[in-house]
């Protein structure tokens, strides 16, 4: 149960597959920081082969170590079955707000949490205390199945939007809703809206033996990155790392088809030799002046106001000044 | 509509053509006197509102949109009156620039701006407009921006066109003018004593509180209610309808809508089929029109339509605006990696132009435009297929000339031959 001691600094270095089992155990713990990492939404996608409970849990666990005030909403399973497998300090750590015993208020013991689950998950909106918070709702697809699509997601924007201190540049990093939604119990609509307003989206897969997880990550105004992890969580909750494949998002351009050069094979030379360049420079043009008449005629062009026509008569022409229709009979 | 009022005084002094007058100083055209209600009273005191110009086709009186690629697109601008519609693509990294683009022309121009956002404080998003770029050093900008770094030939003496060395430069790239259509650099935020000096209004759903009115079926949704009633409410109030007289300079409102028919408005057109108040939408756009067309005010609205799950809904949603924009980003489909369109990334389509007095619209004949993200500014541009510079393309039908000459045949190399082509 207990973790080996490691030193799980920020300077890791990027682990290939071939390395041995010891160095494997170093990124232990490096998927569930980058998924934490950009804060507000992070959607946990699941299936009935891939469950992702498990891995919430693994996120609930880091979240605590680290020291953040946990919240968890629990639709789903009891109590109990939630709580099982965690230490006893994080289990302290937890504030659990149970609404899997008695959802609709029916014993009327007051046990049960005012104004079902919407008034509790408006009630955390109004925050407590200063530092981190994370929110885990166990699970996103109850509270969707109980309650109109449009005021999950206003409740889920506020949550993740909780800070209202003015001049807070990022204060949706401070808190952390963790939401398990199951795949097949929702259409393409929900799914696509939870997605446009998730930050984070993790969705689980796998192959027969190794599970995986492929994230992407929206950050606002930027284009969005995905990777793939293939993971498996142990049985205190702690995640092994196999391995990542990261998939960048810009286009690899294609290695096969070499880019045509359409300057080879001309029957025209397009490259000058130093020798020819010189003959080129060389040349005298037609009507290259030297400097000297060039500025003549460019100065004499800036202080004449009008412009002289220099005229030679030729031998047909007719210099007579008087007006050459006085003869005409009008 | 806020049409340029030649075609009105027009109309008017069609009626008072009666007998020539005997004397000459009066002539039998009489001027109707000025028009006492709306927006249109004399024509010549409309085209003076700074940013706007009168449309060579139409009359109508435009605005930009903020950037002059666009407008070109658009027929010379957006019209007073309406509506531009964004479809934004799909994970919304392209159409929140457009929006900005818009609202910082406004500020540029000194027009009112009213921001409505269900996502984000208006606040922080004037926060993040772009800055303009001025006269003297967007040539420097742009042809950083273009890659190349050209020597500066200024005083460099010409060979042979050396008579004109002492005539003025030329500028080669878009010079800003300060009359329509500004330029921007995306990458730098707009100077703070501009937004302190612009007038706007701001509406954010999740600060404002719900009424207890309950709200009956196939009515609007409380978010788009509210949102109704505080455009009226800046309009009446500031005179935008022509309603307070005594407002002698007129002025343009910029309306921006962020992201209409998420479900963060209280709408739940994204999120199913058959929803519940499934023409809250199409009623709050025929409303939003109606509150246009009365007042000089133009308004730029951004849609998620790619999560809407009824088509149909989409149809009505572009028949009830007036100018439909869509991007189509390349992110995350296959033509990433095409290389057709490793330049660009993404499409923009302009799905359709609205006729305004008119019985054609200005379409442009270019449909493939592509749009491309550079570090400091947003460009639009023809998407031209490159050059097959494959080998394979001449060579092919070499061969097919070669094979038939091979062939051993009685009779000359066509018959025999006869493979594909019938060469005469």
């Amino acid at each position: 149960m207990n973790s080996p001691p490691l030193s799980l600094g920020a300077g890791q270095q990027v682990m290939t597959p071939s390395k041995g089992v010891g160095e494997r155990k170093i990124r232990r713990l490096e998927m569930l920081e980058s998924v934490l990492a950009l804060g507000g939404l992070v959607l946990l996608r699941d299936s009935v082969e891939w469950e992702g409970r498990s891995l919430l849990k693994a996120l609930i666990k880091k979240s605590a170590l680290r020291g953040e005030q946990v919240h968890v909403l629990g639709c789903e399973v009891s109590e109990e079955e939630f709580r099982e497998g965690f230490d006893s300090s994080i289990n302290s750590q937890l504030v659990y707000h149970d609404l899997f015993r008695d959802p609709l208020n029916w014993s009327k013991t007051g046990e049960a949490l005012p104004g079902g689950p919407l008034g509790v998950l408006r009630a955390m909106c109004s925050r407590t205390g200063p530092g981190p918070v994370t929110i885990a709702l166990d699970s996103l697809s109850w509270l969707l199945l109980h309650l109109p699509c449009t005021t999950v997601c206003q409740t889920l924007h506020a949550l993740s939007h909780q800070d209202s201190r003015p001049g807070d540049s990022s204060p949706v990093e401070h808190v952390h809703v963790l939401g398990l939604l199951h795949g097949e119990l929702h259409g393409p609509g929900p799914m696509g809206t939870l997605s446009a307003l998730a930050r984070t989206e993790v969705t689980l897969s796998g192959t027969r033996s190794q599970a995986s997880a492929h994230i992407l990550y929206r950050r606002p105004q930027q284009r969005p990155t995905h990777e793939t992890h293939w993971f498996s969580i142990l049985s205190d909750f702690g995640v092994d790392l196999q391995g990542v494949s990261p998939l960048k998002s810009q286009p690899h351009p294609d290695p096969l088809t070499p880019p045509v050069d359409p300057t080879t094979h001309l029957t025209f030379n397009l490259h000058l030799s130093k020798k020819e360049k010189e003959a080129k420079d060389s040349l005298t043009l037609p009507f290259q002046f030297s400097s000297e008449k060039q500025q003549a005629l460019l100065c004499r062009g800036l202080g004449q106001a009008t412009s002289h026509i220099f005229y030679e008569p030729d031998a047909y022409d007719d210099l007579d000044q008087e007006d050459p229709d006085d003869d005409l009979d009008i | 509509m806020a049409a340029v009022g030649s075609c009105a005084s027009g109309s008017g002094t069609t009626g008072s053509v009666g007998a020539a007058a005997a004397s000459k100083n009066v002539t039998s055209f009489q001027r109707k006197g000025p028009r006492a209600s709306g927006t249109d009273s004399g024509g010549s005191r409309l085209v003076s509102i700074a940013g706007t110009r009168p449309s060579v086709r139409n009359g109508q009186l435009l605005v930009s949109t903020g950037l002059p690629a666009l407008d070109q697109l658009l027929g010379g601008g957006l019209a007073v009156g309406t509506v531009l519609l964004i479809e934004e693509d799909k994970y919304n990294v392209y159409s929140p620039l457009l929006f900005k683009y818009f609202l910082a022309e406004g500020i540029i121009n000194g027009h009112t701006l009213l921001v409505a956002s269900a996502k984000e404080n208006p606040a922080d998003i004037l926060q993040e407009l772009p800055a303009p770029l001025l006269d003297d050093n967007c040539k420097k900008e742009f042809d950083e921006d273009a890659g190349d770094h050209k020597a500066p030939d200024s005083n460099i003496k010409m060979k042979i066109a050396w008579r004109y060395q002492l005539l003025p430069k030329m500028e080669a790239g878009p010079v800003s003018s300060s009359r329509f259509g500004h330029y921007y650099d995306a990458s730098k935020k707009i100077p703070p004593e501009l937004l302190k000096a612009s007038k706007w209004h701001g509406f954010f759903l999740p600060e404002k509180v719900p009424s207890t009115v309950n709200i009956e079926p196939c009515s609007l949704t409380h978010g788009y209610i509210e949102l109704l009633r505080f455009i009226q409410k800046v309009i009446y109030e500031e005179g935008f309808d022509g309603s307070n007289p005594q407002k002698k300079q007129k002025n343009i409102l910029r309306i921006g809508i962020q992201s209409l028919g998420s479900p963060l408005w209280g709408d739940d057109v994204c999120c199913t089929q058959h929803c519940a108040s499934s023409h809250s939408l199409t009623k709050f756009l025929y409303v939003l029109r109606g509150l246009l067309r009365t007042s000089l005010s133009a308004c730029i609205i951004t849609m998620p339509t790619h999560l809407i799950q009824n088509k149909a809904i989409i149809a009505r949603i572009t028949n009830l605006s007036d100018t439909v924009v869509h991007l189509e980003s390349f992110i995350g489909s296959d033509r990433e990696t095409n290389p057709l369109y490793k330049d660009y990334h993404g499409l923009i389509h302009i799905r359709q132009i609205p006729r305004l007095n008119n019985l054609i619209c200005d379409v442009s004949e270019v449909k493939d435009l592509a749009f491309k993200l550079k570090r400091k500014s947003f460009t639009i541009e023809r998407l031209h297929l490159p050059p097959d510079l494959s080998d394979t393309v001449s060579r092919s039908s070499k061969q097919d000339l070669a094979e038939p000459a091979k062939l051993p045949g009685p009779g000359c190399g066509m018959t025999a031959g006869g493979k594909k082509h019938l060469d005469f």
